[in-house]
């Protein structure tokens, strides 16, 4: 049983047609890479799932109900989440209260009308102790070094808890040794949660993926172990572009 | 039927009005994303230059066109410098800053000029009316036409045929690479900003025959202008003529059927309609996108 | 408590002082400066009501005239019944209306009038709100659709004669009898139901700024989308926002309309709804406390300066503001601010250049 099932999604932006039938599924506690080269649709398939781009055709089910038309907001509480390329967090905001607006379990406003805004906090200092930013909790968050503000939005993905997380190059613009403690972190995340990761740092993709897929042109190329990806001659094609 | 006829043409007249206004306001808008609340003080500035002019110096409106054109401009390129300049990346503020120097504007004059209401008479080459059976049209009313579509023309050719207008459209699609290839983004603002604020100066020049000129004048105005502005989408000169002519001819049309005040409310309400479900306008510019 | 919630709570103590024994004494407890005071006070409720949508949540409300005219009317027409005993209000007669228009029955009732005084505001700030949000208009749009609606409200007020008054507005009105207490708008206790209303507005201001609510809403105001990818639906706190703005804009206008004795038709006007841009923003957007002293105090400099120089004030009013503006986006209040931080920087360096320099490690730890 997928916990994720993306069948025959299709969407088009005038003409071009950026995801062109795909098909797939991930299983629940299972991190799944999405790669490919420039334009094959990776980002677009995340944004459809998370329901910043409308699908033209196809379906998503997410634990079994279709998402695909649903408003991304109601996608989120059904617990897709989604961190983006441009890191995003919210820069006016301190560091404790970009965590307080991310744990959003109950994000209906009558329950946000009967609590003070720093409610909650104590239970942020675990996450922020685990990103290595318990010091900067009342920091505004546009004063963090562009690390830190790396760090913070996985920080803010891990308060929202998300069953599905959605990442779009999680590892961008890291050190070696930030994207070996953020390798760490996914495969502890993993244990809880299903995610789904466009990257191409392949070493990374070494280090955590359960599964690979691979895309092209908006379709489905390959799929399957690093191992079996990294022999198939399909994707050298496809990278090399002949 | 002659009723409708001279009523679509006060509806004609009125969007001619309305179009010389927002023309200027759309150029700001379209090129500067600038929200020009003073724009109606411009109008207003070039109504009283003109006033001026015939009263101190005996200058007939069309040959004060020029003049105050390039007066009004010159207060335009003062104002960008000093003040809109500091603002282009915080557009709601550049509503409020420019709103406030519309109140300025509107008490120097007061202050200066005095709040009566002053008269212009128009020019005596075009009184009388031109008749079509029973469509009567006023001769001033027929130039100010010709002439709005005039300004059009001239305008598109300056946008579209043009070096200015060649790099004007440059630094709107992307200020920086612009500036990396040695186009002054900030001096084609200035320029920009000056000319919407002339046609502003004309339109005001055009319109002292037909109302009386007050500091308040410009007011009023303003709020039509920039709905045919939003109307029209950003940065569409043909949609801003064509929502001028809309916008006229429904106000014209309302006040007919019902009277002048539901007219406007009527036309006001539509408009609030027009910009939830196409917020872009009628006729947006076409970007990839 | 964080820092910010201490220090809202200190300026609203300091605030409370000043306004609840401050003023009056200086103002010697003259009725007549009391009652001009009062007006300020009721003035500084709509500004904060502002600065919620606005400095709060990023929804620059060019309308909010129109929901204090609400207010304003609603308690004019209850006080309108009240004068004209049995009989039809004056101005209906002159306009040919010979029965009470079926809007103005319930009007008799005192609890119904601040009922509506407060909800029919919210009610229709909210819908259009809701018109607005469920689009996802924001930014310059949302200030054009509000000011576009003023400008059409105004005119439907003036229009309907017969049932507003017209461009007169309601005038001749009866004192408010409230049980035991026949309001005199020229005294010490009018004063301070005005005080206490403007004390419980800021104290609701500062608690929805400082509830998850208000930091939802700071979140929709720097990334709504990025908010929506978080489960909040944005345009439901949008318009909870606006309902809210729009019911404390009602509540300042029946106020209002207690310290004149008259509503109008000005009320709703376009420059009265910059006036009160002005003020929050003179005040500081961001603070609801800020918006109600900019509004106090550029009332009370108008009240003295327009006098002297009655035709200079606007013009001394646009350049201050186009200054503010340019200047001091975030009013009096973020200058207070900077200057905190500039004082206290100050003070650390010279603590650090006393300190000997073995010590300027530690120094600088405490900074």
């Amino acid at each position: 049983m997928s916990h994720l099932q993306v069948t025959d999604l299709r969407v088009d932006f005038g003409g071009l047609r950026a995801v062109d039938g795909l098909t797939f599924g991930v299983k629940k506690g299972e991190i799944l890479c999405l790669l490919g080269p420039n334009g094959a649709g990776k980002s677009t398939t995340l944004d459809l799932i998370c329901g910043k781009t409308q699908p033209t055709g196809g379906s998503v089910r997410f634990e079994d109900v279709e998402i695909s038309r649903m408003f991304e907001f109601e996608r989120a509480r059904r617990g897709v989440g989604r961190k983006f390329q441009v890191p995003s967090v919210y820069k006016e905001l301190t560091v404790a209260e970009n965590l307080a607006v991310a744990q959003s379990r109950k994000p209906g406003i009558w329950h946000a009308l009967t609590r003070l805004s720093h409610s909650g906090r104590d239970r942020f200092e675990p996450i922020l102790e685990k990103v290595g930013l318990e010091k900067r909790a009342d920091v505004v968050a546009g004063n963090l070094s562009h690390g830190e503000t790396q760090w913070l939005e996985i920080a803010m993905l891990i308060a929202q808890d998300s069953r599905l997380i959605l990442m779009d190059e999680p590892t961008a613009g890291m050190t070696i040794q930030e994207t070996a403690r953020t390798a760490e972190i996914f495969r502890t995340l993993s244990k809880s949660h299903t995610l789904i990761v466009v990257e191409h740092d392949m070493s990374f993709v070494r280090t955590v993926a359960d599964r690979i897929i691979v895309m092209n042109r908006g379709a489905l190329l390959a799929e399957g172990s690093i191992t079996e990806i990294e022999a198939n001659e399909d994707v050298k094609t496809a990278y090399l572009g002949h | 039927m002659d009723v409708i006829l001279n009523q679509l043409f006060a509806g004609l007249s009125m969007a001619s009005i309305l179009l010389m206004i927002a023309l200027g306001l759309a150029i700001i808008y379209g090129a500067m994303g600038v929200i020009n609340l003073a724009h109606g003080e411009f109008v207003m500035l070039g109504a009283y230059a003109t006033w001026a002019l015939q009263t101190f110096a005996g200058i007939n409106i069309i040959l004060a066109l020029p003049i105050v054109f390039v007066a009004v401009a010159l207060v335009g390129w003062i104002i960008e410098k000093v003040i809109v300049q500091r603002l282009y990346h915080r557009p709601l503020d550049t509503i409020l800053a420019t709103w406030g120097i519309g109140i300025i504007l509107q008490q120097v004059v007061r202050l200066s000029v005095g709040a009566e209401s002053r008269f212009v008479k128009g020019p005596d080459l075009l009184s009388g009316n031109t008749q079509f059976g029973g469509l009567i049209m006023s001769n001033y009313r027929l130039f100010v036409i010709a002439f709005s579509i005039a300004v059009l023309a001239a305008t598109w050719v300056l946008m579209t045929r043009t070096e200015f207008g060649m790099r004007l459209r440059a630094v709107i699609q992307n200020r920086g690479i612009s500036e990396c290839y040695g186009i002054e983004a900030n001096k084609v603002f200035s320029l920009t900003f000056a000319y919407g604020a002339g046609l502003a100066g004309i339109a005001g020049a055009l319109i002292t025959p037909l109302f009386s000129t007050i500091p308040t004048m410009g007011t009023g105005l303003v709020v039509d202008a920039f709905l045919v502005v939003i109307v029209g989408g950003l940065g569409s000169l043909l949609g801003a003529a064509s929502a001028a002519v809309l916008i006229g001819e429904a106000t014209a049309l309302f006040s007919m059927l019902l009277n002048d005040t539901l007219g406007r409310i009527a036309v006001l309400a539509g408009i609030i309609v027009l910009i939830r479900f196409r917020p872009r306008g009628l006729f947006p510019a076409k970007t990839r996108h | 408590m964080t820092t910010r919630l201490f220090y809202d709570l200190a300026g609203l103590a300091l605030f409370a002082v000043v306004i609840v024994l401050g003023v009056p004494a200086l103002m010697g407890f003259d009725a007549f400066e009391l009652n001009t005071f009062a007006r300020y006070l009721a003035l500084a409720i709509v500004a904060l009501a502002l600065a919620l949508s606005w400095g709060g949540a990023g929804l620059l409300n060019l309308g909010q005239a129109a929901t204090f005219g609400m207010g304003s009317y609603a308690m004019a027409m209850h006080l309108k019944l009240k004068a004209s005993g049995d009989a039809l209000p004056d101005f209906m007669g002159w306009n040919n209306v010979s029965e009470l228009p079926l809007i103005w029955v319930p009007f008799h009732s005192l609890a119904f009038t601040l009922i509506a005084g407060l909800l029919v505001p919210a009610f229709i700030g909210g819908l259009i709100a809701i018109f607005m949000f469920r689009a996802r208009i924001a930014g310059v749009f949302v200030a054009i659709i509000t000011l576009a609606f003023l400008v059409a409200f105004q005119l439907v007020v003036i229009e309907q004669q017969g049932i507003t008054g017209g461009q007169n507005g309601l005038t001749g009105l009866a004192p408010l009898e409230l049980p035991g207490w026949s309001v005199d708008t020229y005294s010490l206790s009018f004063y301070y139901l005005a005080a206490g209303c403007l004390m419980l507005a800021i104290t609701l201001g500062l608690y929805i700024t400082h509830s998850k609510f208000g930091l939802i809403l700071r979140a929709i105001r720097e990334d709504a989308d990025r908010t929506r990818f978080f489960g909040y639906n944005v345009a439901n706190y949008q318009t909870a926002i606006f309902c809210i703005s729009a019911a404390l804009a009602g509540w300042a206008g029946m106020l209002y309309t207690l310290v004149l004795e008259f509503a109008s038709p000005t009320y709703m006007s376009v420059s009265f709804s910059l006036a009160i841009v002005i003020w929050c923003a003179v005040g500081g957007r961001d603070s609801v406390l800020a918006a109600a002293v900019g509004a106090i105090l550029v009332n009370l400099l108008e009240g003295k300066l327009s006098d002297i120089y009655v035709e200079g004030w606007n013009l001394m009013l646009g350049v201050t503001f186009v200054l503010v503006v340019m200047f001091m986006p975030r009013g009096l209040h973020g200058l207070l601010g900077d200057l905190t931080n500039l004082f206290r920087r100050g003070a650390g360096k010279r603590r650090g250049n006393r300190s000997a320099p073995t010590q300027t490690a530690k120094t600088g730890q405490e900074l």
